[in-house]
């Protein structure tokens, strides 16, 4: 699928934020080597996988308020399962965490389809049931994983193959042959008009179980990673409800629109970065972190604000 | 259509009716006068909440703000009460009325969308109540003792002041959405919002109103609250902003907009409030509870949803 101009615009757009910032960034820091490149994008990969999930969701029409209770749940149970164990039991957790998270997101769209309450109503609620989930597995923060298995994720000392791999695969081999596919098509299509896909032949409800439980598969592969990099888990909504609020603000800045049907998931893996860059340069400034919040919301506000005027713009 | 509705009541009658006697099987002393008098003075809050909810969701928003808008109004109060009660109320309701018309301002002129713009200006809220804490908002947290009686005071069991004020701010919003012009203009904007535009309707206008009166709906709650724990933590409404949507919906107000009662939301926030003394008798963990609460919430909105559908 072609992108648009105006998104080419919009992705060229936050690209340049992103080199600004991250000029900025090094200037912060006394070196910048691939120690430094290693942090930050370990720092971005659960924003980036979360975003991504989440903009092929809003895509398909719907949006997930529990996406990032999807991750932590899957972060308790593989960091629970893979405390001081070997490697094979450690990658068997992810895996299953995987498939759990999948399976998670399954449900959840077959809930919307069945019942026809609004996607905001029911992943709110189910928001509430996988942070209980989370709770029962792990009721503090703790966990742990096998430092073999970590290693594919966060790399060796001092080399940023590694975590570039994670944060590139899910992209190349999840959405590039999604996006072409039949499954990926029909979920542009009941995004911009549910009547439309479904005159056309697209079975609305089959697909809608599809799209949550492949966003299902990034929020379990974030979890995954967040296991794998910070090396413990904590069940808290406070950490969710923030990662859920990213991972909206990423699609949104990533040029995803909200009525759906609209984007891809390069932009909100870009944007990515920018959320990461804002509350880390202002700590580099010994600024509390409390006002990224502030620029954060300002920004999401912003963004959306100027986006409707350009496509009110575009329709005249 | 008459009909349909007091059908969903009655549905909504024999929920209330039914967790009602289980939570009083499971716990004999919640059918004394004292514990009622307890579910309705905490259904209160919720009750308020339910309320600035509802009139947002009938035309067709969402204020996912509100839960940060009455811990900001709490907490108002609790550091300026020094100053005096009235000058402290004051303080909170022109924080309302700001927040809110930003809010509405953002939906109802730039044409945001409210689930966005209610989202980040809770994380903008939070971020400015932090900084506030040991900034500009340093001082007392605790309530005043006036709004504590207000909020928890008791005037013959099972009657409270704080049941008092929600029958009549209730009522009042009752009033307004049944019997008034702005109440009919906010189901016809919820309706169809293009079609209430070319019949005349300043769309802005209303939804300006309609956020800035979720506000302060929303602040009195939150004050409340803060009146029923004597002191005023950062995250005291949290907890509440799930509740404040899941009463409007089980209430059966479409979050589409156009369609719903606010006595609809009235009984949702009675059904949750029984329920969270059912989960509290339980003595259960706090994984449990957010479990059940969550899978209830979820039920009840799609037995209502269904039920309301078989015509």
């Amino acid at each position: 699928m072609k992108l648009s101009l105006r998104e080419q615009y919009w992705n060229l757009s936050i690209l340049g934020l992103v080199i600004i910032l991250t000029v900025w960034r090094s200037n912060q820091l006394p070196v910048f080597g691939s120690y430094e490149i290693k942090t930050i994008i370990l720092g971005i990969i659960p924003i980036a996988l979360l975003a991504m999930g989440q903009s092929l969701i809003i895509i398909g029409g719907g949006i997930n308020l529990a996406i990032g209770a999807e991750a932590i749940l899957i972060n308790c149970i593989t960091a629970k399962y893979s405390e001081g164990s070997d490697f094979a039991t450690s990658l068997r957790w992810a895996l299953l965490g995987i498939v759990i998270s999948v399976i998670v997101g399954a449900v959840t769209g077959w809930i919307i389809s069945k019942s026809g309450i609004a996607d905001i109503v029911v992943t709110l609620a189910t928001s509430f049931v996988l942070i209980g989930f989370a709770l029962f597995i792990q009721p503090g923060p703790g966990g742990g994983v096998n430092l073999d298995f970590a290693k594919y994720f966060i790399g060796g000392e001092d080399s940023y193959l590694a975590p570039l791999f994670v944060l590139f695969l899910p992209i190349l081999l999840i959405w590039l042959p999604l996006q072409k596919s039949r499954l990926g098509i029909s979920f542009y299509a009941i995004g911009s008009s549910k009547d439309a896909a479904f005159l056309s032949g697209v079975n609305v409800a089959r697909t809608r179980v599809s799209l949550y439980a492949v966003g299902g598969l990034f929020a379990g592969l974030c979890g995954v990673s967040l296991t794998a990099i910070t090396q413990a888990a904590s069940p808290f909504a406070v950490i969710s409800n923030t990662a859920t609020l990213n991972s909206v603000a990423a699609a949104v800045l990533g040029g995803v629109a909200l009525a759906g049907g609209v984007g891809g998931l390069f932009g909100p893996a870009l944007a990515s970065l920018v959320l990461y860059y804002i509350p880390t340069i202002m700590l580099g400034y010994g600024i509390d972190p409390a006002y990224s919040q502030i620029i954060q919301g300002a920004l999401t506000i912003l963004v959306v604000l100027v986006g409707g005027l350009l496509r009110a713009r575009g329709k005249r | 259509m008459k009909l349909k509705i007091n059908r969903s009541m009655i549905a909504l009658w024999i929920i209330l009716a039914l967790t009602f006697l289980v939570t009083g099987l499971v716990d004999s002393y919640f059918f004394s006068i004292p514990s009622i008098g307890i579910t309705l003075q905490l259904a209160a809050p919720l009750g308020l909440l339910a309320a600035g909810q509802t009139i947002v969701m009938l035309t067709g928003g969402i204020d996912l703000s509100l839960a940060m808008i009455a811990t900001g109004a709490a907490y108002i109060v609790s550091v300026k009460s020094e100053s005096g009660l009235l000058i402290s109320l004051a303080y909170a309701l022109i924080f309302c009325v700001v927040v809110g018309a930003v809010n509405g301002i953002a939906v109802g002129v730039f044409g945001v969308n409210p689930l966005i713009m209610t989202l980040s200006m809770s994380a903008i809220l939070i971020g400015v109540f932090t900084v506030g804490v040991s900034t500009f908002l340093r001082g007392s947290s605790r309530m005043p003792d006036l709004l504590i009686t207000a909020s928890s005071g008791l005037i013959l069991d099972p009657i409270t002041w704080p049941l008092i004020i929600w029958i009549i701010v209730g009522g009042f919003v009752h009033f307004s959405l049944t019997r008034t012009g702005f109440g009919r203009v906010i189901y016809a904007i919820g309706d169809n919002a293009k079609a209430a535009r070319l019949a005349g309707v300043k769309v802005w206008q209303v939804q300006i109103a309609v956020y800035v009166s979720c506000a302060i709906l929303g602040g009195m709650a939150g004050i409340m609250l803060g009146g029923q724990s004597g002191a005023v933590a950062i995250s005291l409404a949290n907890s509440y902003l799930l509740p404040s949507v899941a009463a409007v919906v089980i209430g059966g107000t479409s979050i589409m907009g156009g369609m719903g009662s606010y006595s609809g939301s009235v009984m949702g926030a009675l059904i949750l409030s029984v329920l969270s003394y059912l989960l509290a008798t339980l003595n259960s963990s706090e994984a449990f509870k957010q479990l059940v609460y969550g899978g209830i919430v979820l039920a009840l909105a799609w037995v209502y949803s269904s039920i309301s559908e078989r015509k």
